[in-house]
């Protein structure tokens, strides 16, 4: 890793100079909710924003999509790709993306979703967690890697650690607005670090949790909070690493159609549909199960499919809370 | 060519063949014979057909790679895109991409018996393990036991009776179970008494004596029937890890994207479409969901 300083006087200029990477999209504010939009002016952006209703994989896993487009009776791969730098991504989101990369860029890759994400300039942002933050447990609280350029705040700027080549390169063309790191910097930085760690409110307990979640397979708990749950599906369309997909094709006019994928919800009936109106998973508490196993599924290279944004509890009509759901649902198992 | 996953291929209905009145087969081959050279699967692999502008579904190859230059599929006909490739005739183009999913492990069973556990439908992807051994001779002995609803439902009927008939002549022996009685089926049990009952398919396991350490059972038929069988071969102590089952899910993409197939639960989740369809019965104690 490299590290740098940028002076907040600098910021400005700093952000301006991203445009020549592609439009820039940043946290906004719009009537008490968060979301990446298209901004030219620093003023605009949402610095000290908690989380955004749809998390950044709206740039590469849209919720409406064209994929082929026919002409001539034959599908035509639609790819027209413009380059974005994604500035002020939170730690969580970045390693979303990482989980959404396993499915996405595994073979066969995607190829819409793997030109986008490779045209894309990832730059992250250091935040304070609130209410519905657990991140910590989950070990996604720190990105590692999975960004170009990552913003840590100081009193007086910002402490910017450089994740890639490309990210090199940005500093290097702009190197005039940057500043070597000094003891006070490293200082500021660990004591922002410390106090952040102490902030976290909530916390869903590691051991065991993956196979105490399987023996719990028949808890009630699971059935009361089926009965709660609305089947809104919310919690997937903003989760960061929900990435389920329904196809339809569509017609434009007599001679053309195109394929279309939309963000699907594994709360819906159909879902699990199959020939003859046979469904694997019938009914509400099998759905509502299934996506808090499908969440908690532990990959022995990535981790949890869940990475502690607090979306799904912020954004649930019905109120129902992810840590305290899979708490109890532990503690049913006495 | 674009290295898209999700483009498909033309490929040329050659034949559409009336197995039943809910079932036809159909006899396809790529449009461009280089990918038509390059079409290579296993048994127990499918395709996704597409009808362009209308959809996508997945089904089975039926046909046996070892018979080259074409590939089956046998369809039913059970909603709108079933509907509509039924509808189409000699010379109508789809469009295929392909084989999709792990297949049954061919190789590693060659030398063993196989013992092949149809219902209904399921006999689509066994016909072509069927095939395949009887081509390629490397399995010791293959018994296919097939249970119907009745003899109009009996599908690849004159390939059955052909079996029935000359069946051991290429190590291979049909038995066959159905539920409603009716003259046709009189006749084939009279003919071939021993092989031919009123019953289900666990019936035909009746006086079948097999060796455990030397044999593989693969399953494939409507999700009730996975219970009696499996529970039939391990009374037998056939190892959990020696009986493979096809599974059907809903899919979309095929390729483990799209997130409707995946089944399973924190400390196993399976995708069907890559990770299966076949699957043994070891994945099932292990994987919720599965069965
Ligand atoms: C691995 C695999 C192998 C299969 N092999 C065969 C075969 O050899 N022969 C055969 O006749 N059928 C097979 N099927 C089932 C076949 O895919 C469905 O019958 C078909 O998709 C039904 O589509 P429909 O539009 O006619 O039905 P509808 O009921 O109108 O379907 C509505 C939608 O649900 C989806 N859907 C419905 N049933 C299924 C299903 N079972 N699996 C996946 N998606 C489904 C379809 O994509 C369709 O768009 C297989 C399914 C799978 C998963
Ligand atoms: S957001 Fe809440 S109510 Fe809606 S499906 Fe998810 S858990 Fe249920
Ligand atoms: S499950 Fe909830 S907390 Fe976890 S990543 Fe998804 S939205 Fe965020
Ligand atoms: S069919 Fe899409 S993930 Fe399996």
């Amino acid at each position: 890793m490299r590290y740098i300083k940028l002076p907040s006087e600098n910021f400005e200029r700093f952000f301006k100079s991203l445009e020549a990477w592609g439009s820039v999209y940043a946290p906004v504010k719009r009537g008490g909710i968060y979301s990446f939009q298209k901004v030219h002016d620093p003023a605009e952006i949402a610095l000290d924003y908690n989380r955004t209703m749809l998390p950044p994989k709206k740039f590469f896993f849209r919720p409406r999509d064209t994929v082929l487009r026919m002409k001539n009776g034959r599908w035509e791969e639609n790819l027209e790709v413009e380059p974005m730098v994604l500035f002020g991504l939170h730690s969580c989101d970045i390693h979303g993306l990482k989980i959404l990369d396993k499915v996405y860029l595994d073979e066969p890759a995607d190829p819409y979703y793997r030109t986008r994400r490779e045209k894309t300039v990832i730059v992250g942002i250091s935040c304070m967690p609130d209410e519905y933050c657990f991140c910590k447990s989950l070990g996604t609280h720190f990105a590692m890697d999975g960004f170009d350029l990552f913003l840590h705040e100081l009193p007086d700027g910002w402490l910017v650690r450089i994740g890639s080549v490309r990210g090199h390169e940005i500093a290097w063309e702009n190197g005039e607005l940057f500043e070597e790191v000094t003891d006070e910097d490293l200082a500021n930085f660990k004591e922002f670090e410390e106090k952040r760690a102490k902030a976290f409110q909530k916390e869903l307990p590691q051991e065991g949790l993956a196979d105490m979640l399987d023996l719990a397979y028949n808890s009630p708990v699971w059935k009361k909070y089926a009965e709660i749950c609305l089947a809104c599906g919310n919690c997937n369309m903003v989760c960061p690493t929900c990435r389920c997909y329904e196809v339809c094709d569509r017609w434009v006019d007599a001679y053309s159609a195109v394929r279309e994928r939309r963000y699907d919800s594994c709360f819906m009936e159909n879902h699990g549909l199959v020939a003859g109106n046979y469904n694997f998973r019938p009914t509400r508490l099998d759905r509502f199960r299934h996506r808090y196993y499908c969440k908690s599924y532990f990959d022995p290279s990535s981790g949890y499919n869940c990475v502690g944004c607090g979306r799904c509890d912020e954004f649930c009509p019905a109120k129902i809370e992810h840590v305290k759901v899979l708490e109890e649902v532990r503690g049913s198992l006495r | 060519m674009s290295e898209n996953p999700y483009q498909t291929y033309d490929a040329r209905i050659l034949e559409v063949k009336d197995l039943t009145s809910r079932e036809k087969l159909f006899t396809l081959r790529f449009v461009d014979s280089k990918i038509e050279d390059k079409f290579d699967f296993r048994p127990g692999q499918f395709v996704i057909v597409d009808i362009r502008g209308f959809g996508e579904f997945p089904i089975s190859i039926c046909s046996s790679p070892t018979r080259k230059g074409y590939f089956q599929l046998c369809i039913r006909k059970v909603g709108r895109m079933t509907k509509f490739i039924h509808r189409m005739k000699e010379g109508d183009v789809v469009g295929i991409r392909g084989p999709y999913g792990n297949g049954f492990p061919m190789e590693k069973m060659e030398g063993s018996n196989l013992i092949l556990v149809a219902g209904g439908l399921g006999m689509a992807p066994l016909r072509s393990v069927l095939w395949y051994a009887i081509d390629t001779g490397k399995y010791e002995n293959v018994w296919l036991l097939y249970g119907t609803k009745a003899y109009e439902d009996i599908l690849f009927r004159d390939e059955i009776i052909h079996l029935l008939k000359h069946g051991e002549a290429m190590n291979c022996s049909v038995k066959l179970a159905y539920e409603v009685e009716s003259p046709s089926c009189i006749y084939l049990e009279q003919g071939f008494s021993d092989k031919v009952c009123k019953g289900v398919v666990t019936d035909l396991f009746r006086g079948e004596e097999f060796d455990v350490n030397n044999t593989y059972a693969l399953i494939c038929g409507p999700p009730v029937m996975y219970k009696f069988v499996i529970r039939e071969l391990l009374d037998r102590k056939l190892s959990p890890g020696r009986i493979y089952m096809t599974l059907e899910r809903r899919m979309r993409c095929g390729v483990g994207k799209c997130g409707h197939c995946v089944v399973g639960t924190s400390v196993s989740m399976k995708y069907i479409c890559q990770d299966g369809p076949v699957f043994t019965y070891w994945d099932a104690l292990s994987t919720r969901g599965l069965i």
